[in-house]
């Protein structure tokens, strides 16, 4: 018998995961505030030591492929964009959670890391090749940090993952998030928008995290947002990176439709740059000596 | 044990005795995996995508991502360990192309690369003789080069062969 969830319990495991560092949550919501600038990032990085050596580490990596080094932080942030600095920031702090060995999933070790990366570059794909009127940058962070909730139930869904798919298969329930629910009282986007609250992340991405498996019942103003990362991690999971026994077991919302235009031409273009960008963010991560 | 690791897109071949032929979570992505009996060699490409004509330059670059060239480079390859170039005599199997749920006619990915890869398969004269082919799973492929023997992976499931 599977112990059920509360919202006690998950708070619980909440206090329990360190916090984000004052300039992860600071580049959050200045990158959230669309009339930002390219300096308000650099003020920031630049009171963080470690954040800023890792900015370093990451844009002279090999994979880059840098002929000159980079040694000021101004160029290394208009270098990699606001996009990566954030990624950094966010994979630096959260990494308890982006590299706990998920069992409840049966996940590989750090396979969280590497669908949520891959969501990120695939929303911010989603984005600019629809040509769709939302901030692409927005778009790649929230994708990283949209299973978040991941991390903090897996523990609980331990042994599950055979039942779940056997009981998907036969149709008795309908994905893997209502399985989740059914399993231990709680789904791990719920999760996620609990970590959402207490970590008081901008509200677009606690939306993003809360709603991307129904994102029809995000608020109307979040909606493109949410559907872009829908298909961002529906195309990390086509792309083979999906968490772990969970993968492809979720519902396509075809809704997305309303929000987004894209032919069959334009998704195959995105999973082929999806691919691309995603090898190199995983190699420069890797070689910055990030545990990722 | 050696193995040889394929990426998204990459193809390759052994006939090296206890040689395995890996590729990782095939979501969309379909594995065409060729067994030639005579020379003993196998041979697997990992397609992303059904066509080249999407991105000419890439298929140039890696000519395994797409169906239409993947199965020629596959070929060129297994040439070069004794292997009829136009595939006659070989044994084929198909695994992968799977589809997310609900998926709607854009996102069946999966299924436009199987029919895509018979169709130039038949180019060939070469049919699959057995397939593991869509669902909403991720699959794992390990080919082992002394038997020809594939065996499949998902996280949750049983392993099984094909």
């Amino acid at each position: 018998m599977t112990e059920k969830v509360d919202r006690e319990k998950i708070r619980r495991v909440i206090s329990s995961v360190p916090l984000l560092s004052a300039s992860a949550t600071q580049l959050l919501q200045t990158t959230t505030d669309p009339d930002h600038d390219l300096q308000s990032i650099v003020r920031i990085v630049k009171t963080d030591a470690t954040l800023t050596a890792r900015v370093l580490k990451v844009v002279n990596s090999a994979a880059f492929g840098l002929i000159n080094e980079i040694t000021t932080l101004d160029r290394a942030i208009s270098y990699l964009g606001e996009r990566l600095i954030v990624g950094i920031a966010i994979g630096d702090c959260a990494s308890q959670l982006f590299n706990k060995d998920l069992q409840g999933y049966e996940a590989e070790h750090g396979s969280l890391w590497r669908h949520d990366l891959r969501t990120a570059i695939a929303s911010r794909e989603v984005v600019t090749q629809t040509g769709a009127d939302i901030n692409p940058d927005l778009a790649f962070t929230a994708g990283l940090l949209h299973d978040i909730g991941k991390a903090l139930i897996s523990d609980y869904l331990s042994g599950t993952a055979a039942e779940i798919i056997a009981k998907i298969s036969a149709e008795q329930t309908s994905d893997y998030l209502s399985a989740e629910e059914e399993m231990i009282g709680f789904d791990h986007t719920r999760a996620g928008h609990e970590l959402a609250l207490a970590w008081k992340l901008p509200a677009t991405i606690a939306e993003v995290i809360r709603f991307h498996h129904t994102p029809a019942a995000a608020q109307p103003e979040y909606r493109s947002l949410v559907y872009a990362v829908h298909l961002g991690d529906n195309i990390a999971m086509m792309g083979g990176c999906g968490t772990g026994a969970d993968s492809m077991h979720y519902r396509l919302d075809t809704e997305y439709s309303e929000y987004l235009h894209l032919d069959s031409n334009t998704l195959a273009s995105i999973l082929l740059a999806v691919n691309e960008e995603f090898n190199k963010l995983e190699r420069s991560f890797a070689e910055a000596g990030d545990t990722h | 044990m050696g193995q040889i690791i394929l990426g998204v897109g990459d193809y390759g071949a052994s006939n090296r005795p206890g040689e395995e032929v890996k590729t990782f979570a095939l979501g969309s992505c379909v594995s065409v995996i060729l067994l030639d009996p005579k020379t003993r060699t196998v041979g697997m490409v990992h397609v992303a995508l059904p066509e080249a004509a999407i991105n000419k330059a890439k298929s140039l670059q890696k000519p395994g991502y797409f169906a239409d060239t993947g199965i020629p480079a596959l070929l060129n390859e297994m040439a070069k360990f004794g292997c009829q170039p136009k595939g006659k005599g070989m044994v084929v199997k198909l695994c992968g192309g799977a589809n997310v749920m609900d998926t709607n006619d854009t996102f069946q990915i999966g299924k436009r690369n199987a029919l895509s890869i018979k169709k130039v398969l038949w180019k060939y004269g070469m049919g699959a003789v057995a397939e593991d082919l869509g669902g909403n799973f991720s699959r794992t492929v390990t080919v082992s080069v002394d038997t020809g023997e594939i065996l499949l992976s998902s996280p949750g499931r049983p392993n099984w062969k094909l």
